[in-house]
């Protein structure tokens, strides 16, 4: 029943055209980091600055396919699918098809294109560990700014970007180490200790992600 | 399905919207739930849906199948009826919608996209997809079912809330309009001033049963307006098929 909600809400959202607003700004963004081909060595590097920064795209597909359906639409589905949980889980689940498929591509896409040759494997795998590691930030921070959270644009548009800056500047100073710890991740790929620093990295991410997962499923129970 | 001492808020501060409700429902039972607007009935009939959860209390029993149909169908969807109403069915694991669409005169607008139809039309699809799936073990939820509905999809609506509480289900209906009034075995529930009260009861203990009727053509309107007078509910259908000859035989009701 989940996994037919899920199918239900992704027809939605790519029948309503919403997926085509992040994926212009994803391509540009690649567009634009792999402008100039980067060396295949240095695909680390590239790949930690592309998944630091595309995490606002995730967070705005996020919020676009949580908020395509209707309002009542939700409670109906709740009912259908036998509870709100149900519900909740399929959303978050559609969000995370989608942005797996927009973080493919930025994984992919360089590969084909973007650098001068093709970078080692433990690279490659690097990119696509902290472009999952963006994925779920950015499905946490888009769901927190989506309508049940916040029914009025102009509180959930400034609250997903202001909150994307937040992350960033707050990454640069040291309490950015037990937030999601973006800057280290571009810091350490570039220094070329990803590899080692990646699951101390990758652990305040995940607890932070989870948290405001969490959070939003709290806020959900009065806020079908 | 009970519901002990349940309240709810929207917010930690906010004002109760109801408070310490007690309640029991039966089997086949239909609650008419009435009370000026914004006394809080909608919001009843999602915690009784399960879609929201009592901020203090709780509610047991609820049966499997849930089906809510809104005050206002979601029509702003990119999805033919047809489609939408599918895809309903796959999220509830039935599959088709049965004779549904077709008793409530759904079928000719099935194609359309849901966005171009009428208020009444896409308030039918609410409707059906609610209705998806067996009868038995059932909980329907209508908000204000009637409204916007023509009189021949208001009489079938009454008939098919009774024959899902003649099965067993529970259905509870939201309705300014009256249209309930000719089903026996309702119970009348009020909400107001964060209390949900019991009024007037129809006749609460009398449990409802469907009986098939068929005749010749010629005799079906006469047939249904005696019937009709005489307080039941009558719904004429062009017959798909004899009865079994066996049912003809047993003792049981149908005749």
């Amino acid at each position: 029943m989940t996994v037919a909600l899920i199918r239900f809400k992704l027809a939605a959202y790519t029948r309503s055209h919403r997926l085509l607003q992040p994926l212009f700004v994803l391509v540009l963004m690649l567009m634009i980091f792999y402008a100039v081909r980067a060396p295949a060595d240095d695909a680390a590097g590239s790949y930690a600055n592309s998944a630091g920064l595309l995490i606002v795209v995730f967070a705005w597909a996020a919020r676009g396919l949580l908020d395509t359906e209707p309002d009542a639409q939700r409670v109906v589905s709740m009912a259908a699918a036998g509870g709100p949980r149900r519900e909740i889980t399929a959303g978050l689940g559609a969000c995370a098809a989608v942005n797996t498929g927009l973080a493919a591509l930025a994984v992919v896409v360089p590969l084909l294109i973007g650098f001068q040759g093709v970078p080692p494997a433990a690279m490659i795998a690097q990119g696509v560990l902290l472009h999952l590691l963006a994925v779920a930030t950015g499905i946490a921070l888009g769901a927190l700014s989506s309508r049940p959270i916040m029914p009025s644009p102009a509180a959930s548009m400034p609250a997903l970007f202001g909150g994307f800056a937040a992350l960033l500047l707050v990454s640069y100073t040291p309490v950015g180490a037990v937030l999601i710890p973006i800057m280290r991740w571009m810091r350490a790929a570039n220094d070329g200790t990803l590899g080692a620093d990646l699951p101390l990295l990758a652990l305040p991410t995940l607890l932070w992600s989870a948290a405001g997962l969490v959070a939003y499923a709290l806020l959900r129970r009065t806020r079908p | 399905m009970r519901l002990s001492t349940v309240s709810f808020r929207y917010t930690r501060r906010g004002p109760w919207i109801l408070r310490d409700v007690d309640l029991d429902v039966q089997p086949g039972e239909v609650l008419e739930v009435t009370g000026r607007n914004g006394a809080g009935k909608s919001t009843f009939l999602r915690l009784l849906a399960g879609v929201l959860r009592p901020t203090a209390g709780s509610i047991t029993g609820r049966p499997a199948r849930v089906g809510y149909a809104p005050e206002t169908f979601p029509a702003g969807q990119p999805f033919t009826a047809a489609a939408y109403l599918a895809a309903m069915a796959r999220v509830r694991g039935v599959s088709g919608h049965g004779d549904l669409a077709d008793r409530l005169g759904l079928t000719p607008l099935l194609d359309r996209p849901l966005g171009e139809l009428s208020k009444g039309s896409a308030h039918k699809v609410g409707l059906v997809q609610a209705l998806l799936g067996p009868a038995e073990d059932r909980l329907l939820i209508l908000d204000e079912p009637f409204a916007g509905l023509d009189e021949r999809a208001r009489g079938e609506l009454a008939m098919i809330v009774a024959e899902v509480a003649a099965a067993g289900g529970v259905v509870v209906v939201s309705d300014h309009q009256g249209d309930l009034r000719e089903v026996t075995a309702r119970r009348t529930l009020t909400v107001a001033d964060t209390m949900v009260t019991a009024g007037a009861a129809g006749e609460p203990e009398e449990p409802l049963a469907v009986v098939e009727v068929v005749a010749a053509a010629s005799a079906a309107a006469g047939l249904a307006a005696r019937l009709r007078a005489d307080g039941h509910q009558v719904r004429v259908r062009p017959a798909t098929a004899a009865l079994p000859e066996a049912a003809e035989t047993k003792e049981g009701p149908r005749v």
